[in-house]
């Protein structure tokens, strides 16, 4: 189970994001230092954290990075 | 047979403590505050503490070291330049067939473990034709050290009809290469850097369509031909490295992630992205002169099984047994490498006289005395004697790979001597192979034959020190030595070895300017330019091709725009009567002038008086950004050369 504190540790530690708790609810392209090269990077990594495979087709739709850890955390 | 456990203190176990002065000093491997680049990070410190990152960075791979290079991908090159302007950097282009954004922080992080800082542009989505054959393109004009042109398998099948048969494939697979040989001809004729193909992974998903094994063993035969050819490409190309992705998936690596490719067109997957820029890395060490050149190993433990010491020279582990013929096997890979140039020595704590007759008499060893420039075995701590074969052979520190399984002798050299490359073997001899070859310390682009007898000619290096031990004046050393040099216009056969020498010499490099095979070859065609070899010889053997004079003539002016000279030969009045002989040949053909200059780098610093000390004058205001200075000569006082020096000159360059 990720918490939206682990996750916010992930995009700021692993990643290098500069975002709060408060960012993840903003759409994408107001995410500050958000590229959506980073895309592939942070699925990536909640993979490898979560063990398991997301729905990637519905990662790539997401429009907020709430919304990604929403799927990573879903039954 | 004994076996002694090669522990941490093994070394310390099998000599008395009292005469092992090393083993008693204090625990060298402190580690020093930040642990890991999330440290810096977390501290916001990578960027004022960046030149800790190589140190930190070097023993990772994997996930860690992705991301590393996540976070290393998110600082502005700008902002660690003018924080570290020391830092060397590579401008390095991505393009390719599939988005291939996943490439920057494995690649950030591969250069900065080699102390690189990485500029990386990745160019759009699919757009490698467009970029590589337009020479106004962004790419181009980013005058790019490296050019990744990243090829994956959808290159082709893209543009595969459905259903398909392997002529299909066939068909596609030979635009492609007609595509992309014509994109390499265009790279050479805009670019000087350097542009890196790679093969193309067949998967399982494309032969598995295929339902008779007569059709998908003609598929598996035409997509190697198809990767055959963008391999051969590169041995009419001197500017083209095709890296070969065959035997980094035969580590196991998955080539494809079908959910990445067929949704993000990420068409190879990111472990082999990343396998793929630690290729990388060792390829822009290499570009930027930093390829080791010294393979320093451990004898026991490392070299064969078992201590000497105590087990005596029939209880060591090499050629017979298990372990024995592991170790043979890691000995075979040691001297392969040394008959490509890479200087060997053995550096061990042990007595020397049985390690000399193992040598020379074990029936065992494949490694022998003639295979190594100097074997080291003395009860000295290995950082002294590692520090004093360096100076010995004229050679940086930091040109050094050190080889040991003892945790505690590598611990010492990486604290010691951080520059040294240090590889630390573990008890399983099966692996040292791996170990050393992870690397590619010693990678270069091309081979010379200077390379395959270099460990002679430092063999005879190491016997003229002895010589010259035996005289009371340099002087006396120098007209005994009878140096013989020849000047000359380079030749096509000389073109290799010249680019290499100014790949490689970083101490007597006046300005440091790396040059491609095809830069040299230019020089050498252009009509105003001027590209000299120099040759030499002594009592004790050639030479072979030690420097290079390169410079180019603009009105009455002749410009020395570098002069290179290998360490092996330096301070022997070569560099003196060469530079004496250009200053009379520009006389003689209606210069009224010569200007030379020294840019300067860390390691060069012994040669900036080169030209004040040959009778130039700095030329006032001459002063450029990075520091080069400026020397003129007015070629009125030309100082006679060194009369130990016997010199023959042909310029080859019509009279003006």
């Amino acid at each position: 189970m990720i918490t939206t504190d682990d996750f916010v540790a992930l995009l700021r530690e692993d990643m290098g994001l500069p975002v709060t708790a408060e960012d993840t609810g903003l759409s994408l392209d107001q995410v500050p230092g958000w590229d959506s090269v980073h895309l592939l990077s942070l699925l990536t990594l909640l993979e490898r954290r979560t063990g398991r495979s997301l729905p990637l087709a519905d990662v790539l739709e997401a429009g907020s990075l709430k919304d990604i850890h929403a799927l990573a955390v879903a039954e | 047979m004994p076996t002694t456990p090669d522990t941490a203190d093994g070394t310390a176990a099998t000599v008395p403590v009292a005469t092992a002065p090393a083993a008693t000093a204090p625990a060298a491997t402190a580690p020093a505050e930040p642990r890991s680049v999330a440290d810096l990070h977390r501290a916001g410190q990578l960027l004022a503490q960046y030149p800790k990152v190589r140190a930190l960075l070097a023993p990772l791979g994997g996930p860690e070291l992705l991301t590393a290079g996540q976070l290393l991908s998110r600082l502005d090159p700008d902002e660690v330049r003018a924080a570290h302007p020391a830092v060397p950097q590579v401008t390095v282009a991505v393009t390719g067939h599939g988005t291939l954004s996943q490439l920057t922080a494995p690649l950030t992080a591969e250069l900065a473990r080699h102390g690189l800082l990485a500029r990386i542009a990745v160019s759009d989505f699919d757009s490698y034709v467009f970029d590589l054959s337009d020479a106004r393109s962004d790419l181009y004009g980013a005058e790019p050290d490296l050019v990744l042109c990243v090829l994956d398998p959808m290159a082709v099948f893209d543009e595969v009809p459905v259903p398909w048969r392997p002529e299909d494939v066939e068909r596609v697979a030979a635009e492609k290469y007609a595509i992309v040989a014509g994109l390499v001809a265009r790279f050479e004729a805009a670019s000087r850097g350097t542009l890196v193909l790679n093969t193309l992974p067949l998967p399982h998903r494309f032969t598995a369509q295929l339902v008779d094994h007569r059709s998908r063993a003609r598929l598996g035969a035409l997509w190697r031909e198809f990767n055959a050819r963008l391999l051969r490409l590169a041995d009419a190309h001197p500017g083209l490295v095709t890296i070969d992705l065959d035997p980094l998936l035969a580590e196991g690596i998955e080539a494809v992630d079908t959910r990445l490719s067929l949704y993000a067109k990420a068409h190879l997957a990111p472990g082999l992205l990343a396998r793929y820029a630690r290729e990388v890395g060792h390829l822009a060490r290499h570009l930027t002169g930093r390829t080791r050149k010294t393979l320093a190993v451990d004898l026991d433990g490392t070299l064969w099984g078992g201590v000497l010491g105590d087990d005596g020279a029939e209880g060591i582990e090499v050629a017979d047994g298990y372990r024995g013929a592991a170790f043979t096997a890691f000995q075979q890979v040691v001297k392969q490498l040394g008959s490509q140039g890479v200087l060997l020595a053995a550096v061990s704590k042990n007595d020397i006289e049985p390690v000399g007759e193992v040598f020379r008499d074990h029936p065992g060893m494949t490694l022998r005395e003639d295979d190594l420039v100097r074997i080291t075995a003395n009860w000295r701590p290995k950082h002294d004697n590692l520090a004093e074969l360096a100076e010995a052979l004229n050679l940086g520190i930091d040109s050094f790979v050190f080889v040991d399984d003892s945790p505690y002798e590598c611990g010492l050299v990486r604290h010691a001597l951080p520059d040294v490359a240090v590889v630390q073997v573990g008890q399983e001899p099966a692996r040292h192979i791996d170990a050393l070859l992870a690397d590619g310390w010693f990678d270069t682009r091309e081979l010379t034959a200077e390379d395959r007898s270099r460990v002679a000619k430092y063999r005879d290096e190491l016997v003229r020190k002895d010589f010259l031990d035996s005289f009371d004046s340099l002087d006396d050393y120098l007209r005994q030595l009878d140096v013989r040099v020849a000047l000359a216009a380079v030749a096509e056969a000389d073109v290799a070895r010249v680019a290499q020498l100014t790949q490689r010499t970083n101490q007597f490099n006046l300005t440091t300017r790396r040059l491609t095979p095809a830069d040299v070859r230019a020089l050498a065609a252009d009509r105003g330019g001027l590209a000299l070899a120099i040759r030499s010889s002594d009592r004790f053997g050639d030479n072979g091709l030690v420097g290079a004079v390169l410079g180019h003539r603009a009105g009455k002016a002749l410009h020395i725009d570098n002069f290179l000279l290998s360490c092996r030969v330096f301070s022997r009045g070569i560099e003196q009567a060469c530079l004496a002989a250009v200053l009379r040949h520009a006389r003689d053909t209606g210069a009224t002038e010569v200007l030379g200059s020294y840019r300067p780098t860390p390691k060069n610093h012994k040669v900036k008086d080169f030209y004040p000390r040959g009778g130039f004058a700095q030329a006032p205001d001459a002063r450029a950004e990075d520091g080069t200075a400026v020397f003129r000569h007015d070629l009125a006082g030309i100082a006679a050369p060194p009369d130990h020096i016997h010199l023959t000159a042909s310029f080859g360059e019509s009279t003006s």
